[in-house]
């Protein structure tokens, strides 16, 4: 059987603050639109089976999956909705062409954030309903507490976090999509507006509206039909106990296991040298140095003199977040480890634009589902096939 | 082909509203441990003896080795600091008018989110000894409230 897998298509509307004109399913719908015709495809005929990410308190829709075929190009045609990341989307369908019985599967991701009325009590409602519910506090008390045990064990500041921020929307300045370009590298931000402390509103992505699809297919289509697919080498994914009273706040141990899960399917010994640029979460901007360590590519000593000299920059050891990540392109919720592949493949096909790096060959892609979750996925992607 | 509008308009679209309640059993477990934070004022864990953990709050199974759990034992009262925040924020997104501090206090293996009080948020530090503050007994319903908040021994 054909082990490879390539993404050979992406496409995507936004990202923007709101988007009065379109619908959820019109931005879809343009997406879709996009992806299709990079990947050279005709819905209808050639996409055997589609796969939609969605959570239905976020859609204000119950069994939201009834509502996802149309704009895709899927109904009458087999569909399901995963109700997880975007990236846990796209690893399903990895594992259905990998299974030979689909040659070619589409995946879409969208946020309609500025839709949502009430994301803090959504938020809020993911919360143990016995145990942590009854307290009434702000649901980011659960990243303020990780944050304070993530600053304790490695010795960052909140600065080292701020200077997070800064990269971040800097790099967002090259990126057309991107909603919260800011050149703030001359101006530090301001450190007194905390929501939780020690995480100040300045370091929580701010949500943007926007839809991602993304089409795969088997090796032996995607060399037919694509000249620049890009190989999925390796995936990943993990959960760690639910319960915030049974977690160890200083790491992210799911993280850890997810990446390694990935590293060794891609037979990637050491990150350091195998990987040459990760896009990962972000939607605060600690979570960015924290995922660096459980994917290995720092540890709590070296964390801090590698954001200090400014490690993670384009032009440093390791780009991290090219794209501008959560906080400089938007957060997207569910759609945040779609938004984070599309970039991926952008860069490895070489047409990144003003932000293009360097030749690289290998990316690592990795998302969170956000607070109160451990849920998140790490995906290897290669424009090398071998 | 779109219908943008014009800058004034105000943007169509169709307000929702779904009120959402819910019931939500507490098991035998949580049962167990709030009977006894409600009536003897005790915090309650499991022991699972293959991994030599001691699950807090108490729970029936072990999520480690999936064990049936039923050496429940009574905890100290007294645990530390292992991370903490300071809130300014309320639900609505208004400001608070005091930060209310929040920490997770290690007992056992595992622990509880709650509030801390009785001391200046600038004096807090991870690792310190904190206390649980329960209501008087007549006024405990059996919900985690029954412990006002911890504070430092």
């Amino acid at each position: 059987m054909n082990k490879d897998v390539a993404i050979v298509g992406v496409g995507w509307e936004g990202f923007h603050p709101t988007s009065v004109d379109y619908s959820y399913k019109e931005l879809i719908y343009q997406a879709a639109n996009k992806a299709y015709h990079d990947a050279n495809v005709d819905p209808r005929k050639d996409i055997e089976s589609f796969i939609s990410v969605a959570e239905d308190f976020f859609e204000g829709t119950s069994i939201f999956d009834e509502y996802t075929p149309d704009q895709l190009g899927a109904v009458l045609k087999p569909m399901h909705t995963i109700s997880g990341e975007a990236l846990h989307g796209l690893i399903s369908a990895y594992l259905m062409i990998r299974s030979g019985l689909f040659k070619i599967v589409a995946i879409e991701a969208h946020s309609k954030a500025s839709n949502i009325k009430s994301i803090t009590e959504v938020t809020r409602y993911a919360l143990d309903p016995i145990l942590q519910r009854p307290l009434n506090f702000h649901p980011d008390f659960v990243a303020g507490l990780e944050m304070q045990r993530f600053l304790h064990q490695s010795q960052c500041s909140i600065s080292d976090c701020s200077m997070i921020v800064q990269k971040n929307r800097y790099n967002a300045l090259s990126n057309p999509s991107a909603a919260y370009p800011m050149s703030l590298a001359e101006t530090k931000l301001s450190e007194d507006d905390f929501l939780a402390y020690p995480l100040l509103e300045s370091h929580i992505a701010k949500p943007v509206d926007g839809a991602i699809v993304i089409v795969l297919a088997n090796g032996d289509v995607a060399k037919d039909i694509s000249s620049q697919p890009i190989w999925i080498k390796g995936v990943g994914w993990c959960n760690d106990s639910y319960a915030l009273e049974y977690r160890n706040w200083g790491e992210l141990s799911y993280v850890q296991k997810a990446a390694k899960m990935a590293y060794s399917q891609s037979q990637i010994t050491n990150p350091i040298e195998g990987i040459d640029f990760a896009e990962i979460d972000d939607s605060y901007a600690y979570r960015e140095a924290m995922t660096l360590i459980a994917l290995g590519f720092a540890d709590n000593t070296t964390i801090r003199g590698l954001i200090r000299e400014g490690a993670f920059y384009p032009d440093g050891k390791l780009p991290v977040n090219v794209s501008g990540g959560s906080l400089g392109v938007g957060y997207l919720f569910d759609a945040s480890g779609a938004q984070k592949t599309v970039e991926a493949v952008l860069q490895l096909r070489g047409i990144a634009g003003a932000r293009q790096l360097s030749q690289p060959s290998t990316a690592i892609v990795e998302s969170w589902r956000g607070v109160p979750t451990t849920s998140s996925a790490v995906v290897i992607l290669s424009n090398q096939r071998e | 082909m779109y219908p943008f509008h014009h800058p004034f308009d105000r943007p169509v679209h169709y307000e929702g509203l779904f009120p959402v309640t819910n019931r939500y059993t507490y098991g035998i477990a949580s049962e167990k441990f709030f009977r006894a934070l409600k009536e003897e004022g005790i915090i309650l864990g499991t022991h699972c003896p293959h991994c030599d953990k001691l699950y807090v709050p108490g729970t029936i199974f072990c999520e480690t080795c999936l064990s049936e759990l039923e050496d429940w034992r009574a905890v100290d009262n007294v645990g530390r600091v292992d991370t903490f925040t300071v809130l300014y924020k309320n639900l609505d997104g208004t400001y608070r008018t005091e930060p209310e501090i929040v920490a997770f206090i290690r007992l056992g293996d595992g622990g509880l989110v709650h509030r801390l009080a009785e001391i200046d948020p600038k004096s807090v530090l991870i690792g310190m000894q904190v206390a649980a503050v329960f209501k008087p007994p007549e006024e405990r319903t059996g919900n985690i409230l029954d412990i006002r908040y911890f504070k430092p021994v």
